[in-house]
């Protein structure tokens, strides 16, 4: 553990603004980013990284949640049910996170890293289906505005066991390693279960918050949360998040993406090189 | 059903923004404070803005809870009960498992 100062506690919130400003124009949480740069560059421990990274989802999540609590963007109810799968991987990943080795974490990190990139290069030109506004969205499913079709979309969810897993997972890989788990859960929740992509994001942003708190409890109570690296970090991606959403309507999101993608798979490898 | 659903999500967002509001200003002085020196003061207010931050999400589910209740709704009455056992559950295990920092 490096010695806690004012310079440290600088780069961290500079670092912040980065990840959050990154995520932000990614609709990612930004841990991906965090993560590996506190524990490859800074040299914090693992718990230490994944500690202060998932402070930040929980303030992330807060914070645009908040925002977007009007517009019925999130599905509320399917985010609560979801919730349960999600608080339970959570729970189960935060004990596990204390009893496996570091590099078992480090090489888990790179794999899912590596699967992130595949993915966001497989999807590059997504789009999504529009659905007949008028008709009946089942117990779980939703309607919003939309703003890129100027029109009110609806939606049924389909698989609802497939959406259970996969929050599950998710939440295991958020506290193990001190991601959202957003990355996980929004392609399923939009290609499998019938969900339209913001809704799928604007509720797996919603549910993080929860998901995070689950896993960041754990840490805390180890004493792995270092309070003041966690205030530069949560305070840097706020600054960097709130930037990257403001400024990020007209940035070229398909280059970004790609970007993304070459940088993560930068961080897998480093991650098991370090791990070996 | 549809203005509950508004008021649900009004008490939501207002619990996640006094949430996040409150604990951003404790972690922003806490860091000030720390830069300064006065390393009593800045310990304080930063765990309080950590502990704030890590109570929002709670907040939230326990608000939820009560509005469901409310609409009678009892099947997320028990899911939300459900999740709220769950961060309690990871209140309780950090406790057990109790080690120090490698």
């Amino acid at each position: 553990m490096p010695t806690v100062t004012p310079a440290l506690a600088s780069i961290i919130f500079v670092a912040g603004v980065f990840a959050g400003g990154l995520g932000g124009l990614l609709g990612l949480g930004g841990g991906i980013f965090l993560v590996p740069f506190l524990n490859l560059a800074l040299g914090l421990p693992f718990p230490a990284a994944a500690a202060i990274s998932l402070t930040t989802v929980i303030a992330t999540s807060s914070s645009v949640s908040a925002a977007r609590s009007k517009n019925q963007v999130i599905n509320l109810r399917l985010g609560m049910l979801l919730e349960v799968a999600t608080a339970a991987g959570s729970l189960l990943g935060g004990v596990t996170a204390q009893l496996v080795a570091t590099t078992t974490l480090q090489r888990l990190f790179g794999l899912a890293v590596t699967a992130v990139a595949l993915m966001t290069m497989a999807r590059l030109n997504r789009r999504n289906v529009i659905l007949d506004p008028t008709m009946d969205t089942g117990l779980l499913g939703g309607r919003f505005f939309e703003n890129e079709s100027r029109a009110v979309v609806s939606y049924r969810i389909k698989r609802l066991p497939l959406a259970l897993v996969a929050s599950f997972i998710a939440g295991n890989l958020s506290s193990l390693l001190g991601i959202g788990g957003g990355i996980i859960k929004v392609p399923v929740l939009n290609a499998w279960c019938g969900m339209p992509l913001r809704a799928a994001a604007a509720t797996s942003a919603f549910m993080i918050g929860v998901t995070a708190t689950a896993g960041a409890v754990i840490y805390y109570g180890h004493g792995q949360l270092v309070p003041v690296l966690a205030a530069a970090a949560v305070l840097g991606v706020q600054l960097g998040s709130w930037g990257g959403l403001h400024f990020g309507v007209h940035a070229p999101v398909k280059w970004l993406k790609v970007l993304m993608a070459f940088v993560l798979l930068v961080v897998a490898v480093m991650m098991f090189i370090k791990a070996r | 059903m549809t203005t509950d659903v508004a008021r649900l999500e009004r008490f939501v967002g207002l619990s996640l923004r006094i949430g996040v509001t409150t604990s951003s200003a404790a972690l922003a002085l806490g860091l000030v404070l720390a830069i300064f020196g006065d390393d009593v003061a800045a310990a304080a207010l930063l765990n309080a803005g950590v502990l704030i931050l890590l109570l929002t999400p709670v907040a939230r589910v326990l608000i939820s809870i009560i509005e469901y209740a409310r609409e009678r709704d009892w099947m997320f009455v028990a899911l939300t009960c459900v999740v709220l056992v769950e961060l309690m559950a990871s209140a309780v295990a950090a406790l057990i498992f109790n080690r120090q920092v490698k």
